[in-house]
């Protein structure tokens, strides 16, 4: 149950009650945001220029699609350390089958480019199959099972070409998607909307969305009610899979070359971070995409401020673990008081 | 729980097979590398297993200690960063000065240790007052002791520690042995003796299998949360600090894939994530194996790359073999 699902109480006292606490699950969220972008403006006048907000929105939007696929792992009461490594793993199979393909369909950049994205999907799709396989049916923790997938999906990156950068994509995938920007924003931001849009309604509308709140809520209560929690777990895990390739396939088209450095520990703590943030709780059954892609804008604009203020950027990850931290903090005291009542 | 039950004889025997699975598995892999390359059972090499050992048993230890207690610690591998550091900087710094080599490496021990402690106190009073994910919390801690020890060091190797520091923890020899076998066996006898035959080790085991019980049964849960975590840093510390004196400077990357080898170790060792099992003993037979795996690999010439992806595999096959083990009890 999430908590703005709270019932409303006649009294005043209950309302005032209920208002504080969907300010503190939704509200402190905005209000940062916006006091953040606020004190920038006047901080930095280059913090509104038109290369600098594509970069945030770039930036917020290739981490919010990788944030989404491990909210969802979370609401249903899993873990996904293995995105980091699957961004990795896509970028370097997409961009070897791009140069693979470009040499045997020369002047078809469609097909090239048709058949790298196919190959990055399903290697997420691969990655996020066996992650699900693990957790659901040998039923080892999400964390072991995707810190081990993690290892080895990272391992077969670096393996592939010794961990050098993969050259020679079509111009066409850097130019015209990559590093296009369509009515002045950037095309990740389009494809950030269009996952968003997508897995709000999936999560609000379809069985799959409930199922996967009712798992992570209560796992033997899913299982007693008939849901079939195997099936429904493994998803979570490839729809993660997934959406970490397309963000590797975002990353290669953005910078031109296939990387192993793609992704990596810092993009899998980011997206723990983002839905932690958003409000996705580590004991499942709680959180909406929405509050997830707001929090992956909030990460990129803080670091963004943190660049332009020059803060020492080895200093940032302390940054971010320690908001972390007070993010599962607060969620952990706010889930007491609720239980408390 | 860990109260042996009344088993009946043939469950026994087969879980005692079970055990030696890892045993063997250790004979086999050294039996099969030492035929395919002689040079492994060269003097030399069997040092270099023994040394390789006693590091890697520290961190497992350390990492052993939290998992009884049902938790783990990822900040590991940063905090061994942080420490190898900090101590480094604090011996470079006092050796500025006219003081002693036996004070400056007192000094920089002691800093070595409450910089751990401090990591360990910070991860046990979140897990343990508040109750948070262990799995967050330190990957919190992951990066802030990552920054800590990446902005102390300014990314550099950290060097000018006394003579003294390298002989007491590394090429010295304390009855006839190695120093880092002979701390790491120190260590492990001490760590043994703790789970064993101390009240907080047996609280340590209840809360592991059991926390809700244990609270009820008057245990001082949070407490023993608490000093897990410290006493899982300060060996994290200590193990640092060896590397550090192995490697001759403080480097920021010394911690790198620790926290995932150590907890490989500890689970392919037998310590359940399920908490309330593991010991010393898991600890180092799980090292063991993944040194004379990751030797073996070495000395045949197989790419680290394919070593991470054995590594991977080893930790899930691990907690397979662990899931087996559990059903079968």
């Amino acid at each position: 149950m999430t908590i703005e699902e709270a019932p409303m109480n006649a009294s005043s006292r209950a309302g005032l009650r209920t208002f504080a606490r969907s300010l503190s699950a939704a509200g402190i969220l905005p209000i940062l945001l916006t006091s953040l972008i606020v004190a920038m403006c006047i901080a930095d006048p280059r913090f509104f220029g038109v290369a600098n907000v594509t970069n945030i929105l770039r930036n917020g939007s290739v981490l919010a699609i990788v944030a989404f696929g491990q909210a969802l792992v979370l609401i249903a009461g899993g873990f996904d350390l293995s995105v980091g490594a699957i961004v990795a793993l896509a970028s370097q199979i997409a961009a070897v089958t791009m140069r693979w393909a470009g040499s045997a369909f020369p002047e078809h950049d469609a097909v090239v480019i048709a058949l790298g994205v196919g190959a990055a999907l399903g290697t997420g799709l691969l990655v996020g199959l066996v992650n699900g396989i693990c957790v659901a049916v040998l039923r080892i923790s999400g964390f072991i099972a995707t810190l081990g997938s993690m290892s080895v999906t990272l391992g077969i990156a670096l393996m592939i070409t010794n961990g050098i950068p993969v050259y020679g994509l079509p111009q066409s995938f850097i130019t015209q998607f990559g590093r296009a920007r369509w009515l002045e924003l950037p095309s990740a931001a389009y494809i950030a909307i269009a996952i968003l849009v997508l897995l709000a309604f999936v999560q609000t509308r379809t069985a799959l969305g409930r199922y996967l709140y009712a798992i992570g809520g209560n796992k033997e209560a899913a299982i007693v009610s008939g849901i079939a929690t195997r099936r429904y777990q493994i998803a979570a895990y490839v729809l993660s899979g997934l959406l970490a390739a397309v963000t590797g396939l975002l990353l290669t088209a953005l910078v031109g070359s296939g990387q192993a450095s793609f992704g990596g520990d810092l993009m899998m703590l980011q997206s723990i971070a983002a839905a932690v943030i958003g409000g996705v709780s580590l004991h499942g059954g709680v959180g909406r995409v929405g509050m997830v892609a707001l929090s992956a804008i909030f990460l990129s604009v803080l670091s963004n401020a943190l660049n332009l203020l020059r803060v020492d950027s080895r200093i940032q990850p302390i940054i971010i673990g320690l908001i972390l931290i007070c993010a599962v903090a607060l969620d952990e005291i706010r889930r007491r008081g609720f239980v408390h009542d | 729980m860990n109260i042996p039950s009344p088993a009946t004889q043939p469950e026994r025997i087969h879980f005692s097979l079970l055990q030696l699975v890892l045993p063997a598995g250790v004979v086999i892999l050294f039996a099969g590398f030492a035929l395919a390359d002689p040079r492994v059972m060269s003097p030399a090499n069997l040092i270099n297993i023994l040394q390789q050992t006693s590091f890697l048993f520290l961190f497992a230890m350390a990492q052993t200690i939290v998992i009884i207690a049902k938790g783990f610690d990822l900040s590991l591998g940063p905090t061994a960063s942080m420490v190898s550091v900090g101590s480094a900087l604090a011996m470079a710094a006092l050796g500025q000065g006219h003081l002693g080599g036996a004070v400056i490496v007192a000094v920089g021990l002691a800093a070595g240790a409450g910089l751990g402690a401090l990591v360990g106190a910070f991860n046990g009073s979140v897990i343990g007052l508040l109750r948070v994910t262990p799995f967050v919390v330190t990957l919190g801690s992951f990066n802030i002791a990552t920054g800590i020890a990446t902005t102390l060091s300014g990314g550099h190797p950290v060097q000018g520690m006394p003579e003294l520091f390298f002989q007491l923890l590394s090429t010295g020899t304390l009855l006839g042995l190695p120093a880092p076998i002979a701390i790491a066996i120190a260590a492990g006898l001490a760590l043994h003796f703790v789970l064993r035959r101390t009240v907080f080790g047996r609280g340590l085991y209840l809360v592991g299998s059991n926390a809700r019980a244990a609270e009820v049964a008057g245990v001082p849960v949070r407490l023993i949360l608490l000093s897990a975590y410290v006493l899982s840093s300060v060996l994290t510390a200590l193990g640092a600090m060896i590397l550090t004196a192995r490697t001759g400077s403080g480097e920021p990357s010394i911690g790198g894939t620790l926290s995932l080898q150590s907890a490989a170790a500890a689970i392919v060792g037998g310590a359940s994530f399920s908490g309330g099992t593991g010991s010393a003993g898991t600890a180092l037979l799980g090292s063991l194996f993944i040194i004379v795996l990751s030797n073996g690999m070495n000395l045949v010439q197989i790419s680290g790359y394919v070593q991470m992806v054995v590594l991977g595999v080893i930790v899930v096959a691990g907690v397979l073999l662990d899931r087996l083990r559990t059903q079968q009890n």
